[in-house]
């Protein structure tokens, strides 16, 4: 027996369940087949986990929607403007939760299977009806034979992948761990620490989908997944708490650690220790050892000697050490749970979600913005251009790519024109000559899956997805099989147009009402991001006892989720930025500049957080003037480099923050020398220390973003171009 | 004097070509402006070129296609 790749198995599967669904449809005489067709299309993925998701997805999103679509004819068939205002703004909600983390794919369904339902039913409210069940049991039709295929014939669990994933994971968390240790100690290589740093974020988001996958197609995973879920946050949060320990390294690095922090390498070394043992229980290996409770000391007598600011530093960097040593307890304590090799974890020692769970996202609005533009535009095309190409489909169409372009705004319109071309080329070559010679449901059969094969065959790659979804979509809608069959060359010629006049709406849509060039929304977000710095900061005058009012704590919730999220939308913009033409730009610049802004947001954070810690009051009033004018000057430059991101030099920046800051060691002293004995408890110096802390690292990360924004010319970012 | 043209047999109007005409020389026109950094002169270049795109389709129009 010749033995197969997993990519020919996995495109024999797809062709087989697409020749199987066309049969049952076209054998039951239901009318539109090709909807099943889609159904298989869009669900099969590389495992059976990973596609019941999908499938399932996708059937509940159509039944849902559905109700929604007949509600919608139901209550507007005699005014179409209402019609279509409510199913705009229906979609426009559609688009805004698939932006959120959640069940993309059923708010994707939702959104376009509503618009095509309305579409071909009119307001025929008996055809409406036909229609919504036509197309909710050709999708299940769909999703059944690919289930049962996927089931039946080479069956892939996520298992396997899963398992891999987690023990990459942990392996990865291991070597950031020991590489950030050794940078802390002034050893180490910044650059293989930060191409580590990359591949862990792309580790955890396939752990993460991975997860999903393997609870729905294996059932000891099913059966833990509180468990995985637990491991999974921890497992992030370990991650996000390096970062910060990483944040703190310049401040530190003028200390003698090891004789502040005098077990600083047993301490390390039960932390690597501990890590090792979590890949052990990943590999469903018994723990050789358990993990030692173990408290970082801290030589009081040696830190009283330090200057404030590096007391301050020294605070910060022992509290993420302490936090790294529960976390990686925590770690351990859940997975020895998960492979019953300790005890039962009930307690969730995770950080507490983020506040300002309603808080709007504007690019998501943005999203949803831009999908009713293109929904009105295809609707204003289809009533008033007479014989307008391709229909009531060409509003759809327009939905369905619409929504999947609001998701992913970075994709240039013109990238999907080339393999839309040669999807309708090849679709209407086999429309037009291959079709017409066939006879019976062997031969038809017979090129559904040889087409199928062919494009999952040579598709087969992730990154190749989007070619993969559109060869599928394009063959299925252009070979229009049927029971009673028609072949016009208007047809393919038509459907052509149509996509021609569906990419200029999607390009009208790029540039208005928001203009998406990759450079232009890059300034657009660093100017939102130093906007709600500015506002952040200027909430630190607020007295502590002060009863806030509503509106002000969801600002303070919308300004805080903006800098925690801005970074990431930063980074996901910066490899669509267009290298020649921004001569003398490099792509590590401008992570350079990304990175530093992930730090500057973790700083915000980490002195929000120190904020709510009680003060004394000694301290507060004799440094509340100094405080403030650190503050103003903070402000005061958020202010300007929200006007222009490049607006200071490392430098002068420098120079600025360092003589307020000086000011304030000197006050500090003068106040601390003031202080009657035992009016400042051990805990308040504490707290003291973590806040000022907190004030240093803002002012150290803005020299940082200053010094990584030098080399960039701005002033080509800010040049109009076509 | 307008007239269809016919490619393989399928007649097509001479707007249309002489709309793809003006949107490829449109094209051309644009990235010229961008490869020597003229573009910067324009206030708003999308708007600017959907009026690139009538003007060539007009002249095309009228000049080498008469639709």
């Amino acid at each position: 027996m010749i033995p197969l790749s997993t990519r020919s198995k996995e495109a024999i599967k797809t062709g087989l369940a697409m020749t199987i669904a066309y049969g049952i449809a076209l054998s039951m005489d239901w009318d539109k087949p090709y909807w099943a067709g889609f159904a298989v299309a869009f669900t099969s993925l590389a495992t059976v986990g990973q596609s019941f998701n999908k499938a399932a997805l996708r059937m509940l999103g159509t039944l849902v929607t559905t109700v929604v679509a007949l509600i919608f004819i139901a209550l507007f068939a005699q005014d179409r403007w209402l019609f279509m205002l409510f199913l705009s703004v229906y979609v426009g909600f559609c688009t805004y939760m698939m932006a959120g983390k959640k069940h993309r794919y059923f708010w994707h369904v939702c959104g376009f299977v509503c618009v095509i339902i309305c579409m071909d039913a009119g307001p025929n409210s008996i055809k409406a009806f036909e229609i919504a069940i036509l197309r909710a049991q050709e999708t299940g039709l769909g999703i059944l034979v690919y289930s049962l295929v996927s089931i039946l014939l080479w069956p892939i669990s996520s298992r396997a992948d899963f398992e891999a994933a987690a023990c990459k994971l942990a392996s990865t968390q291991k070597q950031l761990y020991r590489s950030y240790l050794d940078l802390m100690s002034g050893e180490g290589n910044a650059g293989e620490a930060q191409a580590l740093r990359a591949q862990e974020v792309q580790e955890q988001t396939r752990f993460g989908q991975l997860l999903d996958a393997a609870e729905t197609d294996t059932y000891e995973i099913w059966e833990l997944r509180r468990q995985w879920g637990r491991y999974r946050s921890q497992a992030a949060e370990l991650t996000e708490t390096m970062e910060r320990w990483r944040e703190s390294f310049a401040e530190v690095k003028a200390l003698d650690l090891s004789r502040l922090l005098p077990n600083l390498i047993p301490f390390g070394a039960e932390l690597d220790e501990r890590l090792a043992q979590i890949g052990r229980l990943l590999a469903n290996q018994p723990p050789e050892r358990q993990p030692v409770a173990m408290d970082l000391a801290l030589d009081k007598a040696e830190a009283r000697a330090l200057f404030h600011f590096h007391k301050a530093a020294l605070a910060v960097t022992w509290s993420r050490l302490q936090r790294l040593e529960v976390l990686t307890r925590s770690l351990f304590d859940s997975l020895s749970d998960i492979k019953g090799f300790g005890q039962l974890v009930t307690e969730v020692d995770t950080a507490p979600p983020p506040r300002g769970g309603l808080v709007p996202d504007p690019d998501r609005l943005a999203g949803a913005v831009r999908i009713i533009l293109i929904l009105w535009l295809a609707f204003l095309a289809l009533i008033y251009i007479d014989d307008m190409p391709g229909g009531a489909g060409f509003v759809s169409m327009a939905t369905a790519f619409g929504m999947a372009m609001a998701a992913m705004p970075q994709v240039s319109v013109s990238l999907l024109f080339l393999p839309a071309a040669i999807s309708v080329l090849f679709g209407g070559l086999v429309h037009i000559f291959v079709m017409p010679q066939l006879s019976s449901f062997i031969g038809l059969g017979l090129l559904i899956f040889g087409v199928t094969f062919a494009i999952c065959y040579f598709f087969a790659a992730p990154r190749q997805a989007l070619g993969r979804a559109l060869g599928l979509a394009m063959f299925v809608t252009l070979a229009s099989i049927s029971n009673v069959q028609t072949y016009s060359f208007l047809k393919i010629a038509n459907t052509a147009l149509m996509f021609a006049l569906l990419f200029l709406i999607l390009a009208i849509t790029a540039r208005a009402p928001f203009y998406l060039r990759p450079e232009r929304v890059f300034l657009r977000l660093l100017g939102r991001f130093f906007r709600s710095c500015e506002y952040l900061i200027s909430t630190m005058r607020w007295d502590p006892q002060r009863a806030v009012k509503r509106l002000d704590r969801w600002r303070e919730a919308f300004h805080v989720r903006e800098v925690s999220t801005l970074p990431r939308k930063l980074g996901a913009w910066a490899p669509s930025i267009d290298k020649k033409a921004l001569s003398g730009t490099s792509p590590q610049q401008v992570q350079a500049v990304v990175t530093s802004l992930q730090g500057l947001t973790y700083r915000m954070q980490e002195l929000l957080e120190e904020r709510g810690n009680p003060q004394a009051q000694f301290l507060v009033q004799e440094l509340q003037e100094d405080v403030r004018a650190w503050r103003l000057r903070v402000q005061e430059i958020f202010q300007r480099l929200s006007e222009h991101p490049a607006a200071g030099e490392r430098e002068t920046f420098r120079t600025k923050l360092d003589g307020t800051l000086y000011h304030l060691e000197e006050r500090i002293k003068g106040a601390l020398d003031k202080a009657p004995d035992g009016l400042i408890s051990e805990r308040d110096g504490e707290n003291f220390y973590r806040l000022l802390g907190a004030y240093r690292g803002v002012s150290e990360a803005l020299v940082n973003y200053a010094g990584s924004t030098d080399v960039i010319d701005w002033t080509q970012w800010e040049e109009a171009r076509f | 004097m307008p007239h269809e043209f016919a490619i393989g047999g399928v007649y097509m109007p001479p707007l249309l070509i002489a709309a793809i005409l003006g949107t490829i020389a449109a094209v051309v026109t644009a990235r010229l402006l961008n490869r020597y950094r003229l573009s910067k002169y324009f206030f708003y270049p999308p708007l600017v070129f959907l009026a690139l795109m009538i003007i060539y389709t007009v002249l095309i129009g009228t000049l080498i296609i008469p639709v």
